[in-house]
């Protein structure tokens, strides 16, 4: 996942790379994503989220479709 | 070994790595909690093939323990005298939650190379021109996780 100035330098780097265009967050999406995922890491109950609780925490955070599925 | 055991090897692991900065060793660790080296190396093993953190692929010790980079990265998080460094931007913003502290995020844009910084408040991460591009469908984020 990487940072980039805005949509322009994501196309300039993924003719670059050669790699395919992906999908985008905006950086408070991102923000929300972090904090939902790693909030409790250092709580001695933390556990790996399910693929159920990922994909309701992905939907929650407006990232849905083919690219964002869990499921093979 | 047991689960609780794992549990007190992560707890040992995670909290000296945000002591110091820097990731502990085996040899570190099984001092630190005090138990044997080689349970010690074990525990890393499991955590390891339950994706809690990854491993360097020959000397076993700590290279992610995420969202910690062991390693530097152009994701370097500042809170109050220490930085840390994440793998990714999004590990980067998952320290910051993790240490729900606030923080300061340097980095640059991927493209360009630009300098761009992201400062996190009070749990809300300040409004900047940028975006954040995966790559790798979800899916997929764990076949190569260095990659991803």
């Amino acid at each position: 996942m990487l940072l980039f100035r805005g949509e322009e330098h994501v196309d300039r780097w993924c003719t670059q790379w050669s790699q395919p265009r992906g999908a985008t967050l905006t950086v408070d999406q991102a923000w929300q994503l972090a904090d939902a995922w790693y909030r409790n890491k250092m709580n001695p109950d933390w556990r790996r989220a399910t693929v159920d609780e990922t994909e309701n925490l992905l939907t929650q955070l407006g990232l849905t479709g083919p690219f964002w599925s869990l499921r093979a | 070994m047991t689960n609780s055991f794992d549990t007190r090897v992560r707890l040992a692991l995670y909290r000296e790595f945000v002591r110091t900065s820097e990731p502990p060793t085996i040899k570190s660790l099984a001092e630190t909690m005090p138990a044997p080296a080689d349970d010690v190396l074990a525990a890393l093993e499991r955590l390891a093939a339950a994706k809690a953190i990854v491993l360097q692929p020959e000397s076993r010790e700590i290279l992610m323990a995420n969202p910690l980079s062991a390693v530097p990265t152009p994701y370097r998080v500042r809170i109050q005298d220490r930085s840390y460094f994440g793998s990714c931007v999004w590990d980067a913003l998952g320290i910051i939650a993790m240490l729900q502290s606030d923080a300061v995020l340097d980095t640059s844009c991927a493209c360009c190379g630009e300098a761009m910084t992201i400062g996190v408040h009070r749990g809300h991460a300040a409004p900047i021109d940028g975006i954040i591009h995966f790559a790798i469908p979800a899916k997929r984020w764990w076949e190569n996780i260095v990659f991803t």
